[in-house]
């Protein structure tokens, strides 16, 4: 007792290296929840406080920018009113649709922290719970998809940017269809990875690259980016090089994307798989 | 002699300096200085090494909880307080001066300090740099990232330095 003692003395230093990187190692294996943890729900608050003043005064001297592109939405939006403006009609009838009516929800959100250096980067918003922010649900800007929310407080939620190395998305290609898995290996913060595109599949430079609706998380067609040309071959499938439509080091205003009918689709897809 | 305040006030101000700022500066991802780790520099010479062990876990840990990288900087720390004593021992300089001082190139010159800053930054950064990307895929580039961030780190820190309060 007294040699076990002896030794657990001399080496406390050594020991208690071990226990603390252990620790550490635990911490780092369980961050997947760490998100929604209490711990972070308050260091959250912190540093959303801080975040959201050093937001305020970054954003003037983006004004002139953010105004550019609110115009350029604008016209793509009053494009779209005019195509759906129906012709005028007489016998009109009142249609109660509860499948083809609104599925999606937009809520719009300023992003108050982000980073595109890291291997994992997040991107913290100013919407929480108190305005609907659940987890799952999509974030997006007015160029392209940009994140997943993955984490909420009251007043603050923070979401998985595509510029995560865990980050996964359902795409697919605009002019053909062919859907395939796109995710970020970590290097360039301007592009990522489409994957499992069959060999076959002619590819050009600059088609255009479009969330599936296959994850229940983005509507379908939402524009991600646009191919570069530069494929990679390995196996079956080729992995197509994507250059992504979102500026991830300019993003100030975004849309939170909620789906209304998710938890329908969810629970369906559920009973299914379990069988 | 109570050296406490001195030391809870460089905690803050070097946690509130990485947050707020050096978290900000986001050149070419290559570049992430990580100048929070000054903290575990100078704490005093003659500090245990266990209560070293621990206040470094302290210090990542605090850094993990607002940065969203929970444990990432704990285990870098950690590694850092570790080697810190070793790094020390390596030096002759040091004997001369007061045990309970906090090193700095004030007291042991300015080459000696670089030395011993670039290195306890370097450990840190190779913790760090790798248990962030959690492989080997992609070495170089990795070890590249930890080479440029360490340098950067280390011209913030000795900067810092020139400028902190004597005592």
């Amino acid at each position: 007792m007294r040699s076990l003692l002896n030794f657990l003395l001399r080496f406390k230093t050594l020991i208690l290296f071990l226990v603390l990187e252990t620790v550490a190692l635990v911490m780092i294996s369980s961050s997947h929840n760490y998100h929604q943890s209490v711990a972070f729900g308050a260091a959250r608050t912190v540093s959303g406080f801080f975040a959201r003043r050093l937001e305020n005064s970054r954003s003037y001297l983006r004004l002139k920018q953010i105004n550019q592109q609110l115009v350029t939405e604008n016209l793509i939006l009053r494009r779209q009113i005019e195509e759906l403006r129906p012709i005028p009609r007489t016998d009109y009838t009142t249609v109660h649709d509860t499948v083809n009516g609104t599925s999606y929800s937009y809520l719009s959100a300023t992003v108050i922290n982000n980073s595109v250096n890291k291997q994992k980067n997040f991107i913290t918003l100013d919407r929480g719970s108190n305005h609907g922010v659940a987890t799952g649900m999509g974030v997006a800007s007015a160029e392209g998809i940009t994140g997943v929310v993955v984490g909420v407080s009251r007043n603050f939620s923070v979401a998985m940017s595509l510029l995560n190395t865990d980050f996964r998305l359902s795409a697919r290609i605009a002019s053909n269809d062919y859907f395939g898995s796109l995710a970020w290996d970590g290097k360039n913060f301007r592009y990522a990875q489409l994957s499992e595109i069959p060999h076959h599949v002619a590819v050009n430079q600059g088609d255009t690259i479009v969330s599936s609706g296959y994850s229940a998380i983005f509507p379908e067609g939402i524009v991600i980016g646009t191919l570069t040309g530069d494929m990679k071959k390995g196996g079956d499938f080729v992995t197509l090089k994507v250059q992504l439509s979102a500026d991830f080091k300019k993003l100030t205003d975004v849309y939170i994307i909620g789906n209304l009918n998710r938890a329908e689709r969810d629970t369906v897809e559920a009973e299914v798989i379990d069988e | 002699m109570n050296r406490l305040p001195y030391f809870l006030t460089s905690f803050v101000v070097l946690i509130l300096l990485q947050l707020l700022i050096f978290n900000n500066i986001q050149l070419s991802g290559y570049v992430n200085p990580y100048i929070y780790v000054m903290f575990i520099l100078i704490l005093p010479l003659n500090i245990p090494s266990w209560f070293l062990l621990l206040l470094s876990f302290m210090t990542g840990f605090v850094v993990d909880l607002f940065s969203g990288t929970f444990g990432v900087h704990s285990f870098a720390t950690v590694m850092a307080g570790f080697a810190r004593p070793w790094i020390l021992s390596l030096n002759v300089a040091l004997e001369a001066s007061d045990p309970g001082s906090s090193p700095s190139s004030y007291i042991s010159g300015r080459r000696w300090f670089f030395i011993y800053a670039i290195t306890v930054v370097l450990v840190h950064h190779l913790s760090l740099f790798y248990v962030e990307v959690f492989s080997f895929t992609g070495f170089f580039r990795t070890l590249l990232r930890v080479m440029f961030s360490t340098v950067v780190t280390t011209f913030f820190i000795f900067i810092f330095d020139l400028l902190r309060p004597r005592k």
